[in-house]
């Protein structure tokens, strides 16, 4: 540092007079001479872990990095007192935003922030959202129980619920063999269509599921509408065949991957209603802050409800035409239920020790 | 907080953890619209890759093909916009090569749950209306008006707010900026011609040092920056015999040396504002005499 100094000097000197210019440059002109080569260092730094990322630099350049940025941010305050330059303030200004980013990025790994959100994060907000919960499954299950009333006392109305495009020909007008055939897939009816219908359904439920979560934000009344249509939907299906003396067989069938997949939409559906119950009532906060702050669990009831899709689809995709036994299938379908609702509940609780502790 | 830069750009007053204020600009709507443009590409060349690796590898059974087809968009889109914006700190491919990116609104690290809820929210926001929109053809006339509402919805929210958030980023606590570039230009009080002259070669007096502010100094720097590159010597002039005029400067300037007396002023104009400054009066513009008297006049 001292010999850089020396040098600059020595060269000054050999052309002009320098301690008059020393002497007679302004005080922040000076400010400027004294600090310039401290910034064009943490620059050079910057610019580095700005292309490669922090990983880039050694120990003691992250070192010289941390320093140098609280350096420049002192010389950006003081600069703003005794400069007028705009250039140099500009310069100090984008600087030590640059650093900023730099020195504040996110520093967990990936692997570290996905096994914090399985072991505690998602089980926990599950568990303090009771109520948002409650709603999700009252929708589904209040629109499940409407659908089959509706469609047991008067099957024309299957044909006013449910869209034609996801009926396919599945009507109260279709045969029962031909119910049946569509239950236990491969005989007599060719199982490449059935399976593109079953992922036609699929990407149906996932786009709901979507659809809810981000329409809770409009005050919660839409994703209740879906989840209930949805709801009723299901009814509506049972029903039909139920008349037919189908219901434990579709029963097993929905079972399979829809304990997971039903879940999902009626998680998505308390992830959605946490996000309107936080712009309907949101208490002493304004309903910004109300929206951000519920945001924090509605999220994980997202990623949970993406995380049980995923499953269901792949129940679907390879389990569901495997296995042709309704007693299986209620097993498999079930089970799958008493883990997700295990490790939901159990999951991540402290144990009374530490909350002591922490008390 | 919020003020709108000379450019007429908005900036963001932003405190990080020190505690001293930067600013940053915040990102146009046209460039994010770049942005995510670019970002819609990139996603649909991966899934069109993704797709074709399955299909034709065809190691997996019909029914499981079909299920991954179908959830191919969403674990390609998703993860996409979550994990680029959590590893490169808040930028996505589209973002980098526009230039932008997603800073945290109160000044600390970008949390992991931040990215998520506000690409979460993309899905209502950009992606589900562009389904909907689609399928126009299909759509009855009131599934069309309600489409057109929901992209209207989404589309003034930005415009709404100062800091050009959307729905997102509200949630989020999030704010897209553009990515700061920083130059360090030359001092002029210490460059060529002021400098290279040991004497100087006018001679400013306090009354003349008086009349201008910070404004119209920095007007001049700009002016002097820009002379460098492009010289109109025509500007300089009249610049100089605006001055001269409105200090009340006895002494002629000689033609041809204009840029130099304007070098020699600012040095001058900037040492005498600065070392005012340094005790406490700020002088915004050339109407600071104007505002003090109407000051005095109010008490």
């Amino acid at each position: 540092m001292m010999d850089i100094g020396i040098d600059g000097r020595m060269d000054k000197g050999a052309t002009v007079n320098v301690g008059a210019v020393q002497n007679d440059t302004l005080r922040s002109a000076r400010f400027r001479l004294e600090r310039e080569a401290h910034w064009r260092q943490l620059d050079e730094l910057v610019t580095r872990a700005e292309k490669g990322g922090a990983a880039a630099l050694g120990y003691d350049e992250v070192r010289n990095l941390a320093s140098g940025y609280r350096q420049a941010m002192n010389s950006l305050s003081v600069a703003r007192d005794i400069s007028l330059d705009r250039a140099l303030i500009a310069y100090l200004e984008s600087l030590c935003a640059r650093a900023y980013l730099v020195v504040y990025a996110p520093q967990e790994s990936l692997g570290g922030l996905m096994r914090r959100l399985l072991s505690h994060g998602i089980p926990q907000a599950v568990r303090r959202s009771a109520l948002p919960l409650f709603i999700g499954f009252l929708a589904l299950i209040l629109g499940a129980a409407a659908g089959y009333r509706l469609c047991a006392n008067d099957p024309s109305w299957f044909y006013t619920l449910v869209p034609p495009e996801m009926a396919d020909q599945r009507t109260p007008d279709a045969s029962t063999d031909y119910l049946r055939s569509t239950i236990y897939g491969d005989e007599g009816h060719d199982s490449d269509r059935l399976a593109a219908f079953s992922a036609f359904l699929f990407s149906h439920n996932t786009t709901i599921v979507i659809l809810i979560f981000t329409l809770g934000v409009f005050v919660s009344v839409p994703s209740f509408i879906l989840t209930f249509y949805n709801g009723l939907i299901l009814g509506a299906f049972f029903a039909m065949f139920y008349r037919r003396g189908l219901g434990y067989d579709v029963f097993a069938w929905l079972s399979i991957h829809g304990v997971t997949e039903l879940a999902a939409i009626a998680i998505a559906c308390a992830g959605g209603a946490r996000l309107g119950l936080a712009v309907l009532l949101p208490g002493a906060r304004t309903r910004k802050e109300a929206l951000r702050h519920q945001a924090h669990d509605a999220v994980k009831l997202a990623i949970l409800a993406g995380l049980m899709l995923v499953a269901a689809a792949f129940i679907e995709g390879f389990l569901r035409q495997l296995i042709q036994d309704p007693t299986w299938r209620l097993i498999i379908g079930w089970g799958m239920g008493v883990c997700w609702v295990g490790w939901l509940l159990l999951a991540g609780r402290e144990s009374k020790a530490s909350r002591e502790a922490v008390r | 907080m919020n003020r709108t830069d000379k450019d007429g750009k908005r900036v963001e007053q932003f405190i990080p953890p020190e505690g001293v204020p930067i600013t940053f600009a915040i990102a146009s709507l046209g460039t994010r619209f770049g942005a995510q443009f670019l970002d819609i590409v990139f996603t649909t060349i991966i899934i069109f890759i993704c797709a074709t690796a399955i299909i034709f590898t065809g190691v997996l059974p019909m029914t499981a093909e079909a299920m991954l087809m179908v959830l191919l968009g969403f674990l390609v889109q998703i993860p996409y916009y979550i994990l680029s914006e959590l590893i490169w700190n808040g930028r996505t491919l589209g973002k980098r090569i526009t230039g932008i990116r997603v800073i945290n609104v109160d000044g600390r690290r970008l949390t992991p749950h931040q990215v998520t809820a506000r690409n979460l929210m993309k899905q209502v926001e950009i992606f589900a209306p562009m389904g909907l929109l689609a399928s126009v053809d299909t759509q009855s006339a009131w599934e069309n008006g309600l489409t057109s509402l929901w992209l209207l919805a989404v589309v003034v929210v930005p415009f709404t707010n100062r800091r050009r958030q959307r729905l997102g980023d509200i949630i989020a606590g999030t704010l897209v900026v553009d990515t700061p570039r920083s130059v360090l230009l030359s001092d002029l009080a210490l460059s060529a011609p002021a400098a290279a002259s040991t004497q100087a070669e006018y001679e400013f007096l306090a009354e003349h040092l008086d009349v201008y502010g910070k404004y119209e100094l920095q007007t001049l720097e700009d002016v002097l920056r820009d002379s460098t590159k492009t010289s109109n010597y025509k500007e300089i002039e009249q610049i100089v015999r605006t001055i001269t005029r409105r200090i009340r400067y006895e002494d002629t300037v000689k033609p041809g040396r204009e840029l130099h007396f304007l070098n020699e002023f600012y040095r001058a104009q900037r040492e005498h504002l600065e070392s005012l400054k340094l005790f406490g009066t700020l002088r915004e513009n050339k109407y600071h005499e104007h505002s003090r008297t109407e000051a005095k006049k109010l008490v």
